[in-house]
Parts: structure tokens; C-alpha cells; sequence
């Protein structure tokens, strides 16, 4: 029954993005072609696929979370349609890969379940690593890094064979691995992390030792920060690590030794490498950095403003003049043209994702499930509130995909990876 | 650890309603505010071809209107009929060079929401007028067209004030330009004529300039002396040839290098009816530099004018500075030196006087009407400032109606209509004086019913050039505007 109506939201969803598809072609002058059957037969295959996978080899789970990633997949794929369809050509070839990897995440745990990641974490944790240093491999191999906006977190592969480049972004995998790393490392020593040694007063600190997996995180970020430059990737990674340990220990001393580092690491940042300083400042006053580094937060304010309560329409605005629309501000741009009502939903999908993904936690059964849920759900909603929160000026831009939204293979590949892990939890938690 | 699970939950949870606040703020608070920037590139397109309400004067003259333009669906005109007289009020919308006057600070009232967007389109099934709004402006066409003709083509700038409401019943500045050469993308050359142009008809004058105030500044001279007890009218000074200034090797003297009274002591009254500057440089000495400053930001100098359109701010020196320095207080107060001030402010020290010391905040739009008709909005008159007490305002009144009965404004006199009125002949360097007059009328000390007031300034003495006077210059040009308000034939 419940599979049934997930049938359904998920064809919603497809037509909606055929639908956005048509009213863009319609507003921009063009006659209707292709490209809304076209749009509308990739979505129903993509999605259609996953659902008849996890009919198939995970009939217990949770029937929400495939329609909210399908919902927001296709307002971001609208947006992205109407700012360049060409770009939008190529998001659909992602998501059939993205659709076709999360089909082979739950083919692969059809028997055993997600109890065989543990078995391998070491190895993920390895692949992991790799893919975070891959960036960094030296512009004259095959495989290559690239720096892109400063930030080098991107790779290339230019084989003679191909006459395109194929880039991805190596860090979004990545993510996925060290979240699965952690929930089994966790699930194993959480406990011994979690007793209280000494007292300071009222408040009970732990043993020395148990400060090391905190260090070693916030080293990471830090490192990611130093010769990656990617600002967003060091935050996620060590938001995530701190939000596990405390799930983890129950221990709020974790929170706020965490608290402190990220303060006391971005206030160093700021004063020691250049670009985090610029975005500090284009943060604090980006009207009076408005022709430099205030410059994308203003045209973002611009866009927002200009999109009101109910927006401009879809194709009537005009979200091109936003620096990075299609991806890091892919929610401007759909603020400008969907208006508030549009940011609102967008907001409340991925809140609905947050709910659902810890209801999966806190009912699943064992340590290690719970643990993997909660991480792959913090990892979505951390990642959608650090861009969301810079994009609205909460805090400052970081440069990051946007789940499901932004334009990206390797962000949409590894988010609906996150989906059949999730969808997958939950079945085991009924079985 | 379900409860650690719950929390970090809640917490991510409360996050996003972080998130959400913050946008509702940005969209919805903010968003006007953004969308409106001048900077926000969108305006550049939108101001092309959108529908904008009609601008229409007091008496419902046509100033400014959208037609179709024909190139394409929903694309608009934009005309001004009356062309060059109201282009530094209404102002112009410009594919190249933005948006200006009334056209820009009204901009949101005047656009129309009639467009193929989720809003617009909600809006018409809610049944809500897509139809843009209409201005009427608080200036009567015949008013500003006699003051245009009366202005001619000299330079300079008249403006007129309802002192009761301070309505802006017309305002010219000279020499002014077609806002119709300047809407559409062809305009660059004509543009940038414009901007180079040394006599710079983009500027207006009555708000965007200053000028020396020579004696009109009197006013406020005299007022420090009477507010601060100072003197009385009848107070009596000494009448030399030449004023010497204590400390300083310059003098003083009037007009033609005559003396005051024949040498004999002169009543204050009398000086500033015949203007004298020895009399009134010796009352700013008595007064001294600071109450003088004091006094001069009670008329608003040194202040920013709430206005719909940008103003120039009236700017006077330091009063602690000039307290020090008597000889520069000497020349302040004459209107010398480093006093400068705009057209609009002078009439509204004009207005004050007229209207028992109050002085109303200025304002061009007197209602927002919708496109079937329905008054939507009404101008609400807001007290400024008071610039001086009533009693004194009812003596300046007095002295300022015997400058147009028998002293240097008798030009501005209007037939069976009590007059009052003040000169000034500013002297520059470098070229001729500029000639002033600021006045009001009907003067009536019981009842405060004036019902004009008004400030003409004639840049480098217009077309009297060396002998021009605030007298001869310009008081006849304030006499025809208040002639034609009174409906009073002259001539």
C-alpha cells in the first residue's frame, strides 16, 4: 500500500519537472520539443528504477525518503533547465548514473544487509582517504586534480580517447565513505569514549586519550583547508565528526570542545589564508564589498528580494545574473523564480528528509544501524544548512553543492547513495 | 543514545527554522528593499518596456505617461508630454542613464503588477487591480508655466511653497532639457551631450545647488537678534560709511557705498527694509557666531530636508569657530563667506515666517490613485521644524511686507495682495552677482493665512548681468508668480 503511494509521489515529482520543463520553454518563447518527454522518461526511469529496487530488495522501508529526494531533484533539475539547458542535459545522464549506483547499493546488500559494511571498513575508510587526496595528484598524470574558484577539490580524467573532459568531485564520495567509517568505529568504542574520568567542578571531563578522534578531525578539516582550500568540505567533515561523537557518547562536551576548535580554527583561517578572509568580510559587509567579495552574496540578495512572496515565474526572472546559480546558489535562483513559497518548500523538504532520516535512526536496532543513519542523514542536512546558511547570510559562503539541487554529478551520485542506504536501514528495521 | 539521536535532531531541526526565518526576512521584509536596489541589475531590465502609472499636476495636466510601444507584448513607452518643463521634478526613465526624479522615488508605486508572474497572476484571480498606480502632483501646471516664462532663460530657480502644508506648487530650474530624448536606447549621444554640457541642465537647481544667500539671509540674522533679545525692530545702530571688522584689514559697507540713514542712527527695522550691511553686520557681532549658527540650524541649515527628491544640504560654518572670529561672523551674517544654501531651504525660511514659525515637510505628490480612479493614498502634511517663534515670525512679517511696500523689493508688489518679501544680491568671484528674492503672501499677522511662499534666484545676474539686484532681477520674477497664484493681472 505505502509502496503505492511512493509510486505516485514519484511520478508527481516526474511530472513536475516535465511540466517545469514545458512552462520554461513556453516563457523563454520556445515551442514545446523533446526535451519535456525526454526529462519526464529520465526522471520515471531514475526514480521508477529505485522504487522497483527497493520493492524488490528492501520492501520494508521508509516510503518517504525516495519522493522527498525526487521532489527536490526535479526542482533543482528546473532551475538548472532554465538557466542552461545544456547543463541540464548532461544532470540527466547524472542522474541515470546516480539511479543506476543506488540500484547496485541495494543489489549489493540484498542478502546481508548493511551489517556487511562493517565488515569492510577499513577498506572504505581507504577509499575514503583516496578520494579526498585525489584532488591533489599533480596536473601532468591522465587523472589529474584542477583547481577550480580557488579550490582545488575537483578531478579530471583526460584520456586521448575522449574528446571531452569528465570531471567529478572526488570529496562528495568521500563523505559517504567516512560517515559509514565512523558509525562502525563508533558502534565498537563509543562506550569507552563515554566514561567520565575526572571532574572539573560540576562538569565531568573525559580521559585525556578520548580528546584524540577530535584532534585528528578537526587535523583533517584543517588540512582539507590548507590544500584543498575547500572551505564547505572542511566544515561538513568536521561538523560530522563532532555531531557522531557526541550521538555517539551522549557526552555535550564533545559539542562544545567542537564549538570552540571551529571558532577558534575559522578565526585563525581568517587571519592566516587570504580567500577565508575574503569571505569573512564579503559575510560581514557585502554591500560595502558589493564589486568584489561581497559580490555573489549581494547578487543572491538581489535575486531573493526580487523573487518576493510568489517569484518572478519560472523563466521570468532572472537567476543567470547570480554567480554560480546552477550550483553553489541554485536556491537563490529558485527563491527568485518560485518566490518565497518556493524557498519554503524547498526548506520544508529537506527538514521533512532530517525527520525522516533520524526516525530511522532512532528506531533501528542495533548501534551500528543507528549510528549509519543518523551520519548519512547529518550528512545530507549539515551539508544543505552550511550552503543554505551562506546563501541567506547567516554565515559565510563556503562553496558547496546544495544535495539533490545543484547541478553535479558526483554530489547527485553520492546523495542517492545515501537514499538506498537509508531506504535499506530502515527495511532491516522492520525485518 | 536515543536521547543524544533526539537532540542532534531537534537541534538540526531548530537549524533549519533558523533557515527559515532568515529567508521569510530576505523575501518577504527585505525583499522590497533589494528588489528596489539600484544596483540589483534586474532594474535595468525591468525599467525597459514595463508599464508605469501616470504622473498628472494638481490640475490634472498629463505629465508623464506609458503607451504601448508596439515591439512586442507588454512592452511600453514612456512619455512626457510637457517635455522640458517638468523634467527635474517628474525626472525620466531611461533604458541608459536610470531612473531620476518623482519617476524614481515613486518607482515601486508606479510600476505595474500586471505581469505573467505567479504574483501578478494571483493577484488578478484574488481580484486585486494589476493596473499600475497613478501620481498626482502637488503642482499646478498654470503656476509652474508662469514661473517658467517668467524665469525666461536665464539661469537660476523658482520654487513656491504652500507654507500651510508645504505642497511644492511649482518648481523650475533653468536651463532644463527633454526627459523624451533621453527614455530609449538610442539616447547615448544626447546623454552624454547633457552630462558634459557646462550649464549643467541636469542639475536641478532649487534642490541639487547652493548658492551664497547674500541678504536674504537677513532673515535669519534678524530672527537671531529678536529670539535671542538681542534687539527689538526699533533698536538702534550706529550708520558709518564703511564698517571697520575688528582683527581684519576688510570692511563693510552697503550697497552702492552709500550710507544707511544719512549718518545718523538707524532703526533696525529701517535697515532691513533698505538692506543695509553695516547695520546687520554689526546686530551678527552683537549676537555673536554661535547663537547665529544656532538660529541657522533652526532654519534647517546643516540638516537634511525630507524630500522626494535628493537634496543638497544647506551648509553653515562652525558656530564656536565663528564666535571666535568676528569679522567672519560680520560677513556670515550678511550672507557672505562660506554660507551657502539651496533654493528650496530659502523657501522654506520664507514659509516659516508665513506660517508662525512652523515649517511644514516639503512634499511633490499629493495623492496615489488607481487605474479606475480610487484615491488610494493622501498626502499627510508633517510638521519639519520650527525655524522661529510666533511672535517673532509676526514682527519679520511686518518688516518683510514694508520691504515690498517701500524698501528693495517694491518690484514684487501685486496689486490689492499684501506682499512680503526679502532681497539679495550675492556678490561672487569671477562672475555677476546672484540676484535673490524670497517672499510670501497674503501677509496677515492675525489670522496667518499666507498662502504662496517663494524663492527666486537668478544665477550671475541673468540677463542684467554687472548691475543686476535681488530688486531688479529678481523680485519681478517672484511678482508674476505671485500675480498669476493671486490671479491678479500685472503690467
Amino acid at each position: 500500500m505505502t509502496r503505492t503511494v511512493e509510486a505516485g509521489f514519484i511520478v508527481a515529482a516526474s511530472l513536475l519537472a516535465a511540466i517545469g520543463v514545458a512552462i520554461t520553454e513556453f516563457t523563454l518563447g520556445n515551442w514545446l520539443d523533446a526535451q519535456v518527454l525526454v526529462t519526464l522518461a529520465t526522471f520515471v526511469a531514475a526514480f521508477g528504477g529505485l522504487h522497483v529496487a527497493v520493492r524488490r530488495w528492501a520492501p520494508g522501508g521508509s516510503p518517504l525518503i525516495l519522493p522527498i529526494a525526487a521532489f527536490l531533484t526535479a526542482i533543482g533539475f528546473i532551475e538548472i533547465y532554465r538557466i542552461d539547458p545544456e547543463l541540464a542535459s548532461l544532470q540527466r545522464w547524472a542522474l541515470v548514473v546516480a539511479a543506476t549506483a543506488g540500484i547496485v547499493v541495494l543489489w549489493l546488500l540484498r542478502d546481508r544487509g548493511v551489517a556487511v559494511l562493517r565488515r569492510y571498513r577499513y577498506v572504505i575508510l581507504a577509499v575514503g582517504v583516496v578520494f579526498l587526496l585525489l584532488p591533489l595528484l599533480p596536473n601532468t598524470w591522465p587523472i589529474h586534480g584542477a583547481t577550480v574558484n580557488g579550490s582545488r577539490l575537483w578531478v579530471r580524467f583526460s584520456l586521448p580517447s575522449f574528446d571531452r573532459v569528465l570531471s567529478f568531485q572526488p570529496g562528495e564520495i568521500a563523505k559517504v565513505c567516512i560517515a559509514i567509517f565512523l558509525a562502525s568505529y563508533l558502534a565498537e568504542r563509543a562506550e569507552s569514549m563515554a566514561v567520565a574520568e575526572r571532574t572539573l567542578g560540576r562538569i565531568r571531563l573525559p580521559e585525556p586519550r578520548s580528546l584524540g578522534p577530535i584532534l585528528i578531525a578537526a587535523g583533517a578539516a584543517f588540512a582539507i583547508l590548507i590544500y584543498q582550500r575547500d572551505l564547505g568540505a572542511s566544515l561538513l567533515l568536521f561538523g560530522l565528526f563532532i555531531l557522531m561523537l557526541y550521538i555517539a557518547t551522549a557526552r555535550p562536551f564533545y559539542l562544545a570542545a567542537g564549538g570552540v576548535l571551529a571558532i577558534v580554527g575559522g578565526f585563525v583561517a581568517a587571519n592566516v589564508f587570504t580567500h577565508v578572509g575574503r569571505r569573512i568580510e564579503g559575510w560581514i559587509d557585502p554591500f560595502g564589498h558589493f564589486a568584489d567579495s561581497g559580490y555573489q552574496a549581494v547578487q543572491g540578495l538581489f535575486a531573493m528580494g526580487s523573487g518576493s512572496l510568489t517569484g518572478s515565474g519560472i523563466g521570468l526572472g532572472r537567476p543567470d545574473l547570480i554567480p554560480a546559480a546552477t550550483t553553489d546558489f541554485i536556491f537563490a535562483a529558485v527563491a527568485e523564480e518560485l518566490g518565497l513559497a518556493g524557498s519554503i518548500a524547498v526548506l520544508t523538504a529537506f527538514a521533512l528528509f532530517l525527520a525522516v532520516g533520524f526516525g530511522v535512526a532512532i528506531r533501528a536496532r542495533d548501534r551500528f544501524r543507528k549510528f549509519l543513519a543518523a551520519g548519512l542523514t547529518v550528512v545530507v542536512g549539515l551539508q544543505a544548512f552550511i550552503i543554505l546558511a551562506g546563501v541567506l547570510r547567516l554565515m559565510p559562503i563556503t562553496g558547496i553543492t546544495l544535495p539533490f539541487m545543484s547541478y553535479g554529478g558526483s554530489s547527485l551520485l553520492a546523495n542517492v547513495a545515501i537514499v538506498a542506504l537509508l531506504v535499506r536501514v530502515s527495511h532491516e528495521e522492520r525485518s | 543514545m536515543n536521547r543524544s539521536l533526539r537532540k542532534t535532531a531537534y537541534g538540526l531541526l531548530a537549524a533549519f527554522v533558523v533557515l527559515l526565518g532568515s529567508v521569510v526576512w530576505i523575501q518577504a521584509v527585505q525583499g522590497a528593499d533589494y528588489r528596489d536596489d539600484p544596483r540589483n541589475p534586474r532594474l535595468v531590465a525591468w525599467r525597459t518596456g514595463r508599464e508605469r502609472g501616470p504622473i498628472v499636476t494638481a490640475d490634472d495636466v498629463l505629465v508623464a505617461i506609458s503607451s504601448p510601444s508596439g515591439t512586442g507584448a507588454n512592452t511600453y513607452q514612456r512619455e512626457y508630454p510637457e517635455g522640458p518643463m517638468y523634467a527635474h521634478t517628474v525626472g525620466y526613465t531611461s533604458v541608459l542613464f536610470g531612473t531620476t526624479g518623482i519617476e524614481k522615488a515613486w518607482s515601486s508605486t508606479l510600476l505595474s503588477d500586471r505581469d505573467a508572474t505567479i504574483s501578478g497572476v494571483l493577484n488578478a484571480l484574488l481580484g486585486g487591480d494589476p493596473r499600475p498606480r497613478g501620481l498626482r502632483l502637488t503642482i499646478d501646471h498654470e503656476l509652474q508655466a508662469a514661473a517658467a516664462e517668467a524665469l525666461g532663460d536665464q539661469k537660476g530657480a523658482v520654487v513656491a511653497i504652500d507654507p500651510r502644508t508645504g505642497a511644492i506648487l511649482a518648481l523650475v530650474s533653468n536651463p532644463t532639457f527633454d526627459p523624451n530624448s533621453l527614455v530609449d536606447a538610442s539616447a547615448f549621444d544626447a546623454g552624454e551631450a547633457l552630462s558634459n554640457d557646462p550649464d549643467e541642465p541636469l542639475r536641478n537647481r532649487v534642490t541639487d545647488e547652493s548658492y551664497p544667500p547674500g541678504s536674504v539671509f537677513k532673515v535669519v540674522t534678524a530672527t537671531a537678534g529678536f529670539d535671542a533679545g538681542v534687539v527689538s525692530p526699533s533698536s538702534e545702530f550706529d550708520d558709518p560709511l564703511e564698517l571697520e571688522l575688528p582683527g581684519s584689514a576688510a570692511t563693510i559697507s552697503n550697497f552702492g557705498g552709500t550710507r544707511c540713514n544719512g549718518g545718523s542712527p538707524v532703526a533696525l527695522e529701517a535697515a532691513f527694509v533698505r538692506s543695509c550691511n553695516t547695520v546687520f553686520a554689526q546686530l551678527g557681532m552683537n549676537v555673536g557666531g554661535r547663537q547665529l549658527a544656532i538660529t541657522a540650524q533652526r532654519f534647517g541649515f546643516d540638516s537634511d530636508i525630507p524630500f522626494d527628491l535628493p537634496t543638497l544640504m544647506s551648509r553653515f560654518p562652525n558656530g564656536d569657530a565663528l564666535e571666535a572670529d568676528p569679522a567672519a561672523t560680520a560677513q556670515t551674517a550678511i550672507g557672505q563667506r562660506d554660507v551657502q544654501t539651496t533654493p528650496l531651504l530659502m523657501a522654506l525660511a520664507a514659509s516659516a515666517v508665513a506660517n508662525d514659525g512652523l515649517v511644514m515637510e516639503p512634499y511633490l505628490v499629493s495623492e496615489v490613485f488607481t487605474s479606475s480612479g480610487e484615491i488610494e493614498l493622501r498626502a499627510e502634511p508633517r510638521v519639519w521644524r520650527r525655524s522661529l517663534s510666533p511672535a517673532t515670525a509676526s514682527v519679520l512679517a511686518s518688516m518683510m511686507e514694508q520691504v515690498v511696500i517701500s524698501g528693495t523689493g517694491t518690484k514684487a508688489a501685486v496689486p490689492g495682495v499684501r506682499i512680503g518679501g526679502k532681497t539679495g544680491t550675492a556678490e561672487v568671484t569671477g562672475s555677476a552677482p546672484h540676484a535673490w528674492f524670497i517672499g510670501f503672501g497674503p501677509v496677515d499677522a492675525a489670522s496667518d493665512e499666507a498662502t504662496i511662499a517663494i524663492a527666486v534666484v537668478v544665477e550671475s545676474g541673468g540677463s542684467f548681468g554687472e548691475s543686476a539686484t535681488g530688486g531688479s532681477t529678481a523680485a519681478p520674477i517672484a511678482q508674476r508668480v505671485l500675480a498669476a497664484f493671486f490671479g491678479v493681472p500685472v503690467d
